[in-house]
């Protein structure tokens, strides 16, 4: 039994402060022991999509460290209030390393990090860093840009169609980007953009292809959580970009690309990171070149030259020799929004609330 | 007139799951019975004509499938609600959260594996008249079978005498229990058709609408038939109007939206709801009117006193 007064208190606590200071982490980390491991789906692993491409990262994580982890897994969580009560348990019960994977957990994962400082969170499309909770990221934009210019190469009409699920910068960027990489090609093309207002309705998201090839759009890229704009548009003949995972076998032999994201290598960092005593709480933002992003086999109808071009595409953005982002941008009204020969801030991205030129479609 | 073809067959296609939804609920509430789990047979029904699909059984037999389904389902909500007398509104929230569980795991062995679509018929001649051919006569047999069911509700409800003991029993069970009708059978009868409506209204979706599965693929559209029934002041001919609207609504704002309206997205996707609702409400603003074809007893349990 210590019987600690205030002055030893203080020398105790300075003393574990600088211990924390110097050893990071360390005090977490136990090389011997198995780490246990918790991950928080916000929907049921489908075959595709958002949920099943972290699935499939977990996987890895087990393939790579085998017996040295042991994972926990709970899915359909999207709500705050129930993640809360999930990273609490998940912590709660020895997980040392905890996963939240969609927006909605930002919240709960802030409330809950600071009352478990010896284990370590991480959260996929996070904004909010705390001293134990790291956030990674796609960078969705450089797929959306190859697969755009892939788009304009295939497209008849000029008018390229956009499904979204709302108009928050992590959509409109994207779009953009879309649009960007397809203008690359052909200077004249447009895209109509959609929103659902809706994380999820096939039946929306079916009306929102078919109205956008009514319209004459024959490439439909649906950044939805579902394979139904890329099944539309093959059923009305339209070529279709896929988004997560790769949706060829939906798409009646006319999905063109897909930009697919593969957290494979966030998550193997974060768990050997805490298995080694060295895990600290990054920002990650990672795209083509990490291989986070990658784009799905092009469909065969497009010509090999242009496939050769498309591929070099994706080498050179992931070398910084071509930004989707890049100067002259200039928003819907014509408003030059980055200068020939600058780049979009990093947090501008992030922040995208306005439509490039070219974009037909209303941002509120 | 393309865009108009496309809005106009839209319409029609995206109102058809509502309406089998609604017109099954209007009869269950005619007879006195409130079933709230429409969400819930939908899905049982969406699932089950998916795993019939995927399991090689012809697309028929499928569709059957997902409409006994749906009825299978509201026999839960019966055993409760009619013969244990169990609170209507619990019982059928009850049902709603059951048939998306039940149709979720159900649906983890198949994932989201593409099957081919109902396919629109071709009759010959009517297909190919100009203009009408492509509006009216290429949808899949559903759409038609859909009417075909509002042609015969409305005939039943209002032109028989069995539907005249169905409305009676809504309006006062105990008048046609004293007059020897089996209220209670008759009430089962009701739920088994709304189930299999619901049923029926859910294999549309994962066998024609959108050819796939995913969980909840229904994404409230059992609620919104529910209130379609509501704001139609329980009339047939309302709920199908109703249901054209919101549908129409659905593909306008959708249309308006690529088109680039100045009008924020949100807004516009808000929009079905709203025109829907104040139409309706409108057209049934007369109190009389509305007292009329409103099933007294809805929702009230029945005993026989025996």
């Amino acid at each position: 039994m210590h019987n600690l007064n205030r002055r030893q208190f203080l020398q105790y606590s300075s003393a574990v402060g600088a211990a924390i200071g110097t050893g990071g982490f360390a005090g977490i980390a136990n090389a011997q022991e198995v780490l246990k491991m918790g991950v928080v789906y916000v929907s049921p692993i489908a075959e595709i999509g958002w949920t099943k491409q972290h699935s499939l990262a977990v996987d890895a994580v087990k393939a790579e460290l085998g017996d040295k982890v042991e994972i926990t897994v709970i899915d359909n969580i999207f709500m705050p209030q129930d993640a809360e009560r999930v990273f609490r348990e998940l912590a709660a019960s020895g997980n040392r390393l905890i996963f939240g994977t969609s927006f909605s957990h930002g919240t709960p994962l802030q409330k809950v990090a600071p009352r478990f400082p010896k284990v370590a969170f991480e959260h996929c499309s996070g904004i909010v860093h705390l001293p134990n909770l790291g956030t990674f990221e796609a960078k969705y934009y450089e797929g959306c840009y190859v697969a755009g210019a892939a788009g304009a190469h295939m497209s008849k009409t000029g008018k390229i169609g956009f499904i979204g699920g709302f108009p928050i910068p992590d959509i409109v960027g994207p779009a953009n980007a879309l649009l960007l990489g397809a203008q690359s090609v052909n200077p004249d093309i447009t895209c109509n953009a959609l929103f659902l207002n809706s994380w999820f309705d096939p039946g929306k998201e079916k009306e929102a292809a078919n109205t956008l090839v009514s319209q004459g759009c024959d490439v439909i890229c649906s950044m939805t959580d579902t394979a139904t704009g890329v099944q539309v548009a093959g059923e009305k003949g339209a070529w279709s970009i896929g988004y997560a995972s790769d949706m060829s076998k939906f798409g009646s032999g006319k999905q063109l690309t897909a930009f697919t994201l593969d957290w494979s290598s966030d998550y193997l960092r974060a768990a050997k990171g805490v298995l080694e005593g060295n895990w600290k709480p990054e920002v990650r933002w990672d795209g083509l070149a990490a291989g986070v992003v990658k784009m799905a086999p092009y469909n065969e109808a497009i010509p090999a030259d242009v496939i050769a071009k498309l591929k070099q595409l994706e080498a050179d953005i992931g070398s910084g020799k071509v930004h989707p982002y890049a100067g002259e941008l200039k928003d819907q009204d014509g408003n030059v929004k980055v200068p020939a020969g600058a780049v979009l801030a990093d947090a501008d991205i992030r922040g995208m609330n306005w439509f490039v030129k070219g974009m037909i479609g209303k941002l509120s | 007139m393309d865009l108009f073809l496309a809005i106009f067959t839209g319409t029609i296609v995206a109102a058809t799951p509502l309406i089998f939804a609604a017109l099954g609920e209007l009869v269950v509430e005619k007879s006195g019975v409130l079933n709230l789990g429409i969400e819930g047979m939908m899905l049982m029904g969406a699932a089950f004509a998916f795993w019939a699909v995927i399991s090689g059984l012809p697309m028929p037999v499928a569709i059957v499938i997902g409409a006994l389904a749906g009825a299978a389902a509201s026999l839960l909500f019966g055993v409760l609600a009619l013969t244990f007398l169990t609170n209507q509104y619990a019982a059928g929230l009850a049902l709603a959260i059951f048939g998306s569980g039940v149709s979720a795991f159900l649906g983890r062995n198949f994932g989201s594996t593409p099957i081919d679509a109902l396919k629109p018929v071709h009759i010959p001649l009517l297909s190919d008249i100009p203009v009408l051919g492509p509006m009216l006569f290429r949808f899949d047999p559903l759409v038609y079978l859909a009417i075909v069911m509002f042609a015969v509700i409305s005939w039943f409800l209002y032109r028989t005498k069995g539907g005249l003991v169905l409305r009676t029993i809504g309006e006062s069970p105990e008048t046609a229990h004293a007059i020897g009708y089996p209220v209670i059978k008759i009430r089962y009868m009701a739920v088994l058709f709304g189930g299999l409506m619901a049923g029926l209204a859910g294999a549309y979706l994962s066998v024609a609408y959108t050819p796939l599965w995913v969980e909840n693929m229904t994404a409230g559209k059992g609620w919104i038939a529910l209130a379609l029934v509501v704001f139609a002041t329980w009339r047939p001919l309302r709920v199908l109007l109703g249901a054209w609207l919101f549908g129409g609504m659905t593909i306008l704002q959708l249309q308006g939206q690529a088109l680039g309206l100045a009008v924020p997205s949100e807004l516009l996707s808000a929009l079905p709801y709203l025109a829907t609702i104040v139409v309706l409400v409108i057209i049934s603003r007369n109190r009389q009117i509305l007292a009329l074809h409103f099933p007294a007893s809805l929702a009230k349990p029945f005993r026989p006193a025996s």
